[in-house]
């Protein structure tokens, strides 16, 4: 307990409206600043080339971010996910490549060695009562040896012989502009019908129903939000696919953490899991089922990741699965587990990708790249720390 | 010494002290005497801990309004340091000890003995070796605060405050979790304090304990002071209508012409161990809970009771013999989740670790166990949970602005609601409550117990852990005792008595009717 909550008070005071907008508002200011800086500096990052560009980029590491967020809320990790997105991509590449195999069944093949792995790594982590930490760092060892085998440390091309398949698609194709603003439409229109049944299930059972302004806002922003997205997309070829399969990604994890009794579950295992235990929670069946869409996710990150490169090589995947913990924490994860959300993950990996990505346009030498991603973590984490703990 | 006319060595000059929406503290008066045990009573949210600190600096100076003298001289405290450097120590209810270290290492915790820049731990072991025999404390110093039972943990905090060499002692429901033998321990040790001339400010819930160790009582009530007595002017119902400024008539209001049903749980030789490389700490246990009755399960402190409902709810232990029917079934290898399922629930006596998820809002907290009620089609319907949660927090009657603030910011009593509230959504049959009312206030115990009254009317049946005998024996239709993991002897409500109840848990036979 704080010293500040007076265990005397009935009515323990919430945090004045301006402390938590102050907090709420610290990510996107930073992201703002982050922009604006960039945009000064070279006018060419927000060319809509270069946003595409960025919106491809964050698109990988958001993905993998909104994955480990499913294993950062129980309070475990993975050190794993850059390894493995290497391997999965790998795998993929080599069916492809040396094999011959349609692109369709080498993805879905590697997919479900995804799947097979992170559920075999979660299940030996609750069965064992071993921590994550060390499971997923013998993970990442394992699983980076076992992709420069499967590669024989050569480069392998996602496409046989320079055509396009589903693999090379996954960051080459862009929805065509007037699809693009159709699923927009189609997108914001859902949100509004949502937003209006959630209000009359509300008031049909006399809960508290946020005041109608607040309710519209929110929409209306959101949409405009999505609308702006897609209209900077179409100034280049349109939205990038990987984008949408970032929104999808993101969107499932969303309702699963915030709308479904596996979500609760996650939270309340990372709070306080003896508690969690006694209430009847099933702990190590919710690990297992985090870790295991973890696994799904980091397939589809390194089929992402991979296609990007053009190719599969030694060096995909590397320290991915930094950038993706420091997109969590950035976006107020705790590691400690019970805290944190996917828009979250998001910022933070925006955040992340804007800087990689305004700093390599400025040719920055990788030295100072790394320097400077480290310290942008330890401040937005100091920042988080000090505004939310006031 | 004339208590009467010596000059206070902590005095507080009205005192007030506001939060945002709350006036905690309303002109509290309050003095403390050389060498005087001072009780301070009051319900939850009566203001005590906010008395305690503001005393002590955690609210700091400037904070309040009013005057704090130490000695007579005017204290301006900004932290607990400064508090401590004149010689208040405060032992809160929230255990502060390091559960990895040792018990001496917790003792000279920020304090340790040195040799040079070293910490001389061969001294460390040797005094706290010495202070732990001086009160006549039976713990190894060696052992880590882990491997300690609660009771154990509280008597280690005391003698950490104790190494500091404090003139003024501040308890803050320092006997919440101990056993009746380790309540003698403290207050002999409070006694021998007094006699040393320590000063003490004594808050407690045990009236009864309050009547026995107090030189004075204070009563505190919606922030302000009512009124301070001398213990010997008063008497323990007074004190109950000071504090709830009314008349509470029944201490335990337990309505026994309740039908008994069918047995829900049946338990036949029952053998437990902590794990499989362990000795069993239950043996040859036999009971039977019927529909309607409440069981009362009593024994001292480590005799088993925790563990027993524990291993029965699934969350404890390894059964080496013994046969469990639960509804009718065999229930060999129990887990929480399957045990609610099949109707039986438990409130653990540390809400804190086991109950509650103390980040979280009241409503994540009373929904936790019963989601699939709320769920549709895989999402939560939270509107219908908001309502359900909301038709809870109400019968329960939980004072809380909503059911979206989180649970950690309430007081013990509310808490516990929420954590009995949380059980009981699950729509049980047999509820098992271990230590329900520890650390709560005369009003919400009551509570409490009406509540009992209530699941026993509606058929359900209750088994209830209590190491308070009064209440054992106020609140239950039948009684095992417990001693040293095997059962000492049941008792039927004509056969209570403190004597015979006390001689079961210390594993003598029940006296043959004398007369």
């Amino acid at each position: 307990m704080t010293a500040t909550a007076s265990p005397t008070s009935p009515a323990p005071t919430r945090t004045p409206l301006s402390a938590t907008a102050i907090r709420e508002l610290t990510m996107p200011a930073m992201l703002i600043a982050i922009w604006i800086l960039f945009a000064v500096l070279s006018p060419a990052f927000l060319s809509p080339r270069n946003l595409s560009m960025l919106m491809i980029e964050l698109s990988v590491t958001a993905t993998l971010a909104v994955g480990v967020l499913l294993v950062l809320l129980p309070g475990h990790t993975d050190l794993s996910v850059g390894a493995g997105a290497g391997l999965l991509g790998g795998i993929a590449s080599v069916l492809i490549f040396k094999h011959s195999w349609p692109a369709p069944a080498a993805l879905a093949l590697s997919l479900v060695v995804g799947v097979a792995l992170y559920c075999g790594m979660g299940w030996f982590i609750v069965k064992n009562r071993i921590q994550a930490f060390i499971i997923t760092l013998g993970g990442m060892l394992a699983f980076k040896g076992a992709f420069w085998l499967v590669i024989q440390s050569t480069t392998i091309p996602v496409v046989r012989g320079g055509e396009q398949n589903l693999y090379s698609a996954l960051t080459t194709f862009y929805l065509p502009p007037t699809v693009g603003l159709a699923l927009a439409a189609g997108v914001i229109a859902a949100l509004a019908v949502l937003a209006i049944r959630s209000r009359k299930r509300r008031q049909s059972v006399g809960a508290h129903v946020p005041s109608f302004e607040e309710a519209y806002l929110k929409t209306f922003v959101a949409g405009q939000a999505i609308l702006l997205v897609v209209l900077v997309c179409n100034q280049y070829q349109g939205v990038p696919l990987a984008f949408l399969i970032l929104c999808a990604v993101a969107a499932v994890v969303h309702v699963l953490t915030q709308h479904t009794p596996f979500g609760r579950y996650l939270y309340a295992i990372g709070g306080n899991e003896e508690a969690a235990v006694v209430s009847g929670v099933p702990t190590k069946k919710v690990v297992i089922v985090a870790f295991t869409l973890l696994g799904s996710i980091v397939a589809i990150t390194g089929f992402m990741a991979t296609a990007y490169a053009g190719a599969s090589t030694t060096t995909v995947g590397d320290l991915m699965e930094l950038d993706a913990i420091a997109a969590c924490v950035i976006g107020g994860t705790s590691l400690k587990g019970g805290r944190g959300t996917v828009l979250g993950a998001l910022f933070g990996a925006l955040i992340m990708a804007s800087l990689l990505n305004g700093m390599t346009l400025l040719a920055v030498s990788p030295e100072l790249k790394f320097i400077v991603r480290g310290v942008v973590l330890a401040f937005a984490v100091w920042m988080d720390v000090k505004l939310g703990r006031r | 010494m004339n208590l009467a006319t010596s000059a206070p060595v902590l005095e507080a000059r009205k005192l007030t002290k506001c939060f945002p929406g709350v006036v905690a503290l309303n002109e509290v008066t309050f003095d403390l005497r050389p060498g005087e045990i001072h009780a301070l009573c009051g319900e939850n949210g009566a203001g005590k801990s906010t008395l305690i600190k503001t005393l002590s600096g955690i609210h700091p100076f400037g904070s309040y309004e009013g005057e704090i003298r130490v000695n007579g001289q005017p204290a301006q405290f900004t932290t607990l340091k400064d508090a401590e450097a004149a010689g208040l120590a405060v032992i809160y209810q929230e255990l502060a000890l390091v559960e990895e270290m040792s018990v001496a290492e917790n003792i000279f915790l920020g304090n340790e003995p040195r040799r040079g820049p070293w910490i001389d731990w061969d001294a460390s072991y040797a005094q706290a070796a010495r202070l732990l025999a001086q009160f006549q404390i039976q713990i190894d110093p060696d052992l880590k605060v882990r491997d300690l039972g609660v009771g154990q943990k509280q008597l280690v905090e005391i003698v950490k405050a104790l190494g500091k060499k404090s003139r003024i002692l501040i308890l803050d429901e320092p006997t919440a979790a101990l056993a009746e033998s380790e309540v003698e321990i403290l207050l002999r040790i409070l006694r021998d304090l007094r006699a040393s001339g320590v000063a003490c400010i004594y808050i407690s819930h045990k009236l009864g304990e309050v009547k026995a160790i107090a030189d004075r009582i204070t009563v505190l009530r919606d922030g302000a002071s009512i009124s301070t007595f001398d213990t010997a002017s008063v008497e323990i119902p007074d004190i109950i209508r000071h504090m709830v400024g009314r008349e509470i008539k029944e201490l335990f209001p337990r309505d026994r012409n309740t039908p008994v049903g069918e047995t829900l749980l049946s338990v036949r030789n029952l053998e437990v161990a902590p794990d499989s490389s362990s000795p069993s700490r239950l043996r040859d246990v036999s009971f039977d809970v019927r529909a309607g009755e409440v069981l009362g399960i009593g024994g001292l402190m480590g005799a088993g009771r925790s563990e027993l409902l524990l291993h029965l709810f699934g969350a404890w232990g390894e059964r080496r013999a013994g046969e469990v029917q639960l509804a009718a079934t065999a229930d060999p290898n129990p887990d929480p989740q399957d045990s609610i399922q099949r109707g039986l629930v438990m409130v653990t006596d540390d809400r804190k670790r086991f109950g509650l998820h103390l980040d979280q809002p009241i409503g994540f907290n009373l929904s936790l166990s019963s989601l699939a009620q709320v769920t549709h089609l895989g999402l939560v319907d939270e509107a219908r949970e908001t309502q359900v949660n909301q038709k809870l927090f109400d019968a329960l009657r939980v004072k809380a602005p909503g059911l979206d603030v989180p649970v950690g910011g309430l007081s013990g009593g509310n808490q516990q609601k929420v954590v009995i509230g949380k059980a009981l959504m699950t729509q049980p049959r047999i509820v098992f409550l271990d230590e329900p009312t520890r650390g709560i206030d005369v009003g919400a115990k009551l509570e409490v117990y009406q509540l009992i009254n209530r699941l026993t009317a509606e058929g359900k049946a209750v088994v209830l852990v209590s190491s308070e005998l009064p209440e054992l024996m106020g609140m239950s239709d039948r009684i095992v005792m417990l001693h040293e993991g095997q059962v000492g002897g049941t008792f039927l409500p004509d056969e209570f008595n403190q004597e015979s109840l006390l001689a079961a848990a210390m594993g003598r036979p029940k006296p043959t009717s004398a007369h």
